[in-house]
């Protein structure tokens, strides 16, 4: 064997990605290898660029608020929640209090779909394709109430600056509490299908640890910091639209009996258990859904102007089914916006990949990968255009690059 | 000693049973595919899937990659298939005794089973690619590990033959003729019960289907062993593969469940061949649905450390269990 | 051991599938063949999923209402509407479109409206069905 194949002693290396089935989405690992375990792993994201920043920066906030829909192909309001909020802030607007609830609603049903997308997600990482097509179907359900509130399935346009644009009328209620309704019952079967069963919680219990320290250390949000004991939402401790008005806590895995490990098996409890949440939380706001307007100025050319005037800058805050995401909008009375940055959730969590993986197993990298439910082209951003010849950019070299940018646009 | 007529008869029953064999394993791949699409509520593919997928590879160029050693790499695809093939010819099928019978036996067949898993391997590290070196570790280390269980079956199955004073007891015509079952008193039934179902765990496993796919692991290994093959030597590994879905049903329908139907309805000749052969198959089909099927369908993908344990403590113990209790058993039979 | 899920799969084989069975029932050789004849009535084609009420699907223009205010214009997220001043009225190219409908939201005279078509693909960015003036 002297071809480069690993004995038991040599480290040897094996690359995971930019395009491996292990991932949905691309991100290059680099794993060295001592037998079947981890023993240094790296990982290079940016693969991904897409523009979305600079294309948000030649229009206006009604127009970007469509932008912001795409920026993940799950999370659908998620961004426009987000950036619509810090718009917002900075026109001064007071959103109606149905349009409040209105988006909680579908900020929720896109949690539960979420989940499910990865709970299936982690089933066929796990080898378990039978649980993924369950998780899949089942995740159906919710779709189409999304499809059934929106219009569509996955971009769904409802956020406006100032409200959302479609109302949700009585007549539509029993067609969501019928959804509501299967998940509960489902919820249960669920549970069982996934936590107690035997081959998953061999792969899953005391993989891809995550201390309670850790998280913190590197600012974990979502599902990712909760599994770990790390009680933070942003619903939670920022509330904002109608969540103030519900009492709602974090969940953490001890909620399902167990304690808290900060693995992957905790992960999935948090998940499952968020679902459950998620469908209280709806039942609730058309319950309590106040009568009114859903839109702050349903003229749009007003609301246009009003944009255009405004000065400021602020951040919008959503809790997103990963975790805390964050849009930094800043307007200086023209058309679009002077500056648009986009914190996706995963850019938070990405860096937990390295305690989680190191030291595992090679067969459990793709379900530790997963389990931090990444979304990789909403976090990318840094591309290297032209000149630089370097692909890897230092925090130095970043800031100088960005002085030099503001220099230019400052004309000095 | 051979008449050029006994040759030549073996040489075209030979071939004939390869083409069937063949076209009965890619019969069970499709049913394999359409149950499991069906548990997953799935439509699934068509039957003839497997047909149209072999087709299409068959039609395709080979890409050997720049760093692998082309004669292993080339030769392991050829190797699997053409000793699955033989493995078949040792087997009864139905009523018709082996072909091969006369030139070995029941520890011959357990060599010929490790043939194609070695051929991988080989063609795993030929391949020079990371993924199937991983993968080709692997099977070597499953195939080590789902050995145990498997020799325990084979002698308590011989032993079982040898007690009850049957000449050649590792011959298959001999295991078929004398079904162990009826060899047995109460105990030995359990043991012989544990011994079947330490089989059909033993089955998926030499198969590589989930749970024991490791060597292959699509999610992290992306094929592992298979990754770097394509076209026509993807093919003939496919084709491999259902042959050896078929022997490990044969196998298994020859030691567990040898009964035939034409002695019940009192058939002779050529139509008592085909309506056991018929009658084979059925059985086989049955036994993948319930060991792989069912299994690879129902479970998630174990590591390969917990292969190791699984076969060498839990069904290595099993197999062990199964074998005293079917010695026990013809012990006491002794005595009293 | 527990193994839930191998309940659960014996007694799905038993159930309907739940998937949404493709058009036709295998690949035909041809599919404009096929969609001949079925169009003929030869054949028969297995229905798209149904769309929901207020459903976002290709954009439907009654130009004789439109006053070439240009409103649409300035809001399209896709720049998918182009102003003609000959004619004063918009052109929407239907390959560039997102769906969004914020055109139909903003225009005065309420000539643009979202049918429920959704079925669009084709080989040609301009051709006849992706252009809507
Ligand atoms: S639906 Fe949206 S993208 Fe399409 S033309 Fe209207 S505004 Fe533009
Ligand atoms: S907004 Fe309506 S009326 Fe104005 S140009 Fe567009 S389609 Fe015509």
């Amino acid at each position: 064997m002297s071809d480069g194949t690993p004995t038991k002693k040599a480290p040897y290396v094996v690359p995971i990605g930019p395009i491996h089935p292990a991932l949905k989405e691309p991100v290059q690992f680099l794993f060295e290898m001592e037998g079947e375990v981890v023993k240094k792993a790296d990982f290079a994201p940016g693969q991904t660029h897409r523009g979305i920043e600079w294309m948000g920066m030649h229009r206006n906030p009604v127009q970007i608020v469509h932008l912001t829909d795409r920026i993940c192909g799950i999370c659908g309001v998620t961004h426009s929640l987000a950036f619509a909020r810090a718009v917002e802030q900075i026109v001064d607007i007071e959103v109606p209090a149905r349009a409040d609830y209105i988006r909680v609603i579908i900020a929720e049903l896109e949690r539960i779909q979420s989940h499910l997308l990865w709970a299936g997600v982690a089933a066929h990482e796990l080898g378990f394709d039978t649980l993924f097509y369950l998780a899949w179907r089942v995740r159906e359900e919710s779709m189409d109430v999304i499809e059934y509130i929106t219009g569509n399935r996955i971009n769904y346009g409802l956020v406006q600056v100032g409200g959302v644009r479609r109302d949700i009328v009585p007549d539509q209620h029993p067609t969501i509490k019928k959804c509501l309704d299967g998940y509960r019952d489902l919820l249960g079967k669920m549970l069982n299908l996934f936590l107690n069963d035997t081959t998953i919680s061999i792969r899953c219990k005391d993989t891809g640890l995550l201390t309670f320290e850790k998280a913190l250390e590197l600012s974990c949000v979502g599902p990712t910091a909760r599994a770990s004991g790390v009680v933070k939402d942003v619903r939670v401790d920022y509330p904002y639209s109608a969540y103030g008005d519900l009492d709602i806590s974090p969940i953490l895995p001890s909620a399902y009996g167990g304690g808290i490990n900060g693995d992957v098996y905790d992960r999935i409890v948090v998940r499952l258990l968020e679902v459950a949440q998620s469908v209280e939380i709806i039942e609730t706001c058309l319950k309590e859904m106040p009568d009114g307007p859903i839109l702050w100025e349903s003229k749009l050319p007003k609301l246009l102007s009003a944009c255009k005037k405004a000065h400021g800058e602020a951040v919008g805050r959503h809790e997103a089914p990963r975790g805390e995401c964050l849009h930094y909008v800043a307007m200086d009375g023209h058309e679009a916006p002077a500056m648009w940055k986009v914190k996706a959730s995963s850019y938070s969590n990405l860096h937990s990949w390295i305690p989680m993986l190191e030291g595992e197993q090679l067969a459990d990298v793709p379900i530790i990968v997963a389990s931090i439910d990444p979304c990789l082209s909403c976090t990318d951003r840094v591309a290297v255009l032209r000149g630089v010849k370097r692909d890897l950019m230092t925090k130095e070299d970043l800031h100088r690059l960005s002085v030099e940018k503001t220099r230019r646009i400052q004309g000095c | 000693m051979l008449s050029m007529d006994v040759i030549l008869v073996t040489i075209l029953a030979a071939g004939a049973l390869s083409i069937i064999g063949i076209v009965v394993g890619l019969i069970l791949l499709g049913i394999d595919r359409r149950i499991s699409a069906r548990m997953q509520a799935r439509i699934g593919p068509p039957l003839r899937q497997p047909f149209i997928d072999l087709k299409k590879l068959l039609s395709k160029e080979n890409i050997i990659p720049e760093n692998a050693i082309p004669s292993l790499f080339n030769a392991a695809p050829i190797v699997a298939l053409a000793s699955s093939i033989v493995v078949l010819l040792y087997l009864p099928i139905g009523s018709m005794m082996p072909i091969l019978g006369g030139y070995g036996d029941l520890i011959l067949v357990m060599y010929l089973l490790a043939v194609p898993a070695l051929a991988m391997v080989a063609g795993g590290f030929a391949s020079g690619s990371p993924y199937a070196t991983v993968g080709a570790q692997r099977e070597m280390v499953s195939m080590i590990a789902y050995e145990l269980p498997l020799a325990s079956i084979v002698i308590a199955v011989a032993w079982l033959l040898y007690s009850s004073g049957i000449a050649d007891p590792f011959a298959l015509s001999s295991i078929v003729a004398n079904p162990i079952w009826s060899l047995v008193g109460p105990i030995g039934m359990v043991g012989l019960f544990v011994l079947l179902l330490t089989f059909a765990w033993v089955s998926p496993a030499e198969l590589s289907k989930i749970p024991f796919d490791t060597p292959e692991a699509e999610t992290e290994l992306a094929g592992g062993v298979l990754v770097e093959y394509s076209g026509k030597n993807l093919g003939l590994f496919t084709i491999a593969q259902g042959v050896k879905t078929l022997v490990m049903g044969g196998l298994a329908v020859a030691i567990f469940f040898p009964w035939n139907l034409s002695p019940l309805l009192g058939l002779a000749g050529y139509a008592a061949l085909a309506v056991d052969a018929v009658f084979f198959f059925a059985k086989v089909i049955l036994l993948m649905i319930l060991s792989v099927t069912v299994i690879r369908t129902g479970l998630a993908r174990f590591r390969i450390t917990h292969v190791v344990t699984l076969f060498w403590v839990w069904f290595g113990v099993a197999g062990l269990f199964g074998l005293s209790l079917v010695i026990l058993d013809s012990v006491l039979a002794g005595w009293f | 051991m527990a193994l839930p899920m191998i309940r659960e799969i014996l007694a799905q084989v038993f159930k309907i599938p739940a998937t949404n069975p493709f058009p036709a029932r295998f690949l035909p050789p041809s599919v404009t063949e096929f969609l001949k004849k079925v169009g003929a009535g030869e054949a028969t084609i297995n229905p798209p999923v149904a769309t929901p009420p207020r459903f976002r699907g290709k954009i439907v223009y009654d130009r004789d209402g439109c006053i070439g205010c240009n409103l649409c214009i300035r809001v399209c997220p896709a720049h998918a509407i182009e102003f003609i001043p000959e004619t004063k009225r918009v052109r929407i190219y239907v390959t560039q479109c997102i769906f969004c409908s914020q055109c139909n939201d903003i225009c005065p005279k309420g000539v643009l409206t979202m049918s429920p078509e959704f079925l669009l693909g084709t080989e040609d960015r301009f051709a006849e069905s992706q252009i809507v003036e």
